[in-house]
């Protein structure tokens, strides 16, 4: 679904290098040799510290839908990138890249977030990387 | 000697007292350039990015400056308080930050945050957004603080060396040196209760600071070692200011368990 977008906005200062790993239990937590991607809807979103988590509606191989956690910067960094809360709209679909949880379960620390519609008020941020 | 000998030398003296002239007035106008206070010290007052190693030097699987091997000196041999920490697996030993445990000196001066100077004629106070830091650290020539128990960020007295801010931090507890665990979680690089970190601070330019750390911590290392780091101002943050950083919010390890979610 991800490649078929003409347009996609990645998002990597949002969660990866530069913020999900900035600091707090990244290597307790996820496989950072293990890189994924999921795509969903956001169904709500935590913008808190150390780390904001969101959630996503995923759908499943066999049709099914499963929660997924995905952690990211703290709101401090990502905001002084541009990016708030109102950018994590309940209900969108993103794609997110980043690495899968040690524990085996249903969350991640994200990457990249590609949005569907190729908005790309994110790019001017200092520290994104693409 | 010919004349032409001496012609070669007299020229060749017009050029350096030349040279010199023009590097004495470049000094003299970048240091009139500065901002100052009204005493005529340097004011480093404003919002700031972290201290960013410079380029060519080591760089973290994470967002934090980390310190470059390259400086290290030599480790003693047989350290009761070794450099690099055996993991446990157990996240209270081995990840305290990640239950919210404080970053420590010099460690969370380091972390990619937000930080904000204010200073008055006889304090630096520096606020690092990162677990809400903050270091109150007097420049009235006081000594360091005696019979107070060691601690995450130690004791800070500064003093001035012309228009350089010298910070002194002593009586630091034992705690990890920086956020290298990120790039090889085999290397939980610590620090001893016998650290003395010298920090020097100066303006390079009216937006840049030249920041340099000087480690002397005699149960780890042979010798002191240094590394410059440098701070942009980052007048464009004030609008915003520091944010509230409360870890515990959504701590995902409590007491030492991580989860998730």
């Amino acid at each position: 679904m991800r490649h078929s977008w003409s347009v996609t906005f990645l998002l990597a200062g949002l969660l990866g290098t530069s913020g999900a790993l900035a600091h707090h239990s990244a290597v307790a937590e996820y496989d950072l040799d293990k890189p994924m991607s999921i795509s969903g809807t956001i169904k709500r979103v935590e913008w808190q510290n150390p780390h904001i988590w969101y959630y996503l509606d995923v759908k499943e191989k066999d049709g099914s839908l499963s929660e997924w956690g995905v952690s990211g910067g703290a709101p401090g960094q990502l905001m002084r990138r541009g990016i708030t809360k109102d950018v994590l709209k309940i209900g969108a679909t993103v794609s997110v890249e980043g690495f899968l949880a040690r524990d085996g379960s249903k969350n991640m620390t994200g990457r990249r977030v590609t949005f569907a519609d190729g908005r790309d008020v994110f790019t001017a941020g200092p520290e994104q990387q693409r | 000697m010919t004349m032409r000998v001496q012609m070669i030398v007299a020229l060749a003296a017009l050029v350096l007292l030349v040279a010199s002239a023009t590097l004495e007035r470049a000094a003299a106008q970048a240091a009139s350039e500065i901002p100052r206070t009204a005493a005529g010290k340097p004011d480093f007052n404003g919002i700031y990015e972290w201290p960013r190693a410079l380029p060519g030097a080591d760089t973290c699987r994470c967002s934090a400056t980390i310190f470059d091997r390259k400086n290290f000196a030599p480790l003693l041999g047989n350290s009761a308080e070794p450099f690099l920490e055996p993991r446990t697996g157990d996240a209270r030993h081995d990840e305290p930050r990640a239950f919210c445990m404080p970053a420590g000196f010099p460690s969370g001066m380091l972390s990619a945050n937000a930080m904000q100077f204010s200073q008055t004629g006889n304090y630096l106070i520096v606020l690092h957004e990162f677990q809400g830091m903050k270091r109150i650290i007097p420049l009235d020539g006081r000594p360091h603080r005696k019979g107070i128990e060691p601690s995450y960020y130690g004791d800070s007295v500064g003093h001035w060396e012309g228009d350089t801010l010298v910070v002194v931090t002593k009586n630091l507890k034992r705690w990890s040196l920086d956020d290298y665990y990120y790039t090889d979680p085999k290397e939980y690089r610590m620090h001893s209760d016998a650290l003395t970190v010298t920090e020097r601070i100066s303006f390079k330019s009216p937006t840049k600071l030249r920041y340099v750390m000087t480690l002397d911590d005699p149960k780890i290392f042979k010798q002191p070692w240094s590394q410059e780091f440098e701070i942009t101002a980052r007048p464009e943050w004030s609008e915003l200011g520091l944010l509230e950083y409360v870890c515990e919010e959504n701590n995902r390890c409590p007491g030492g368990v991580c989860k998730a979610n």
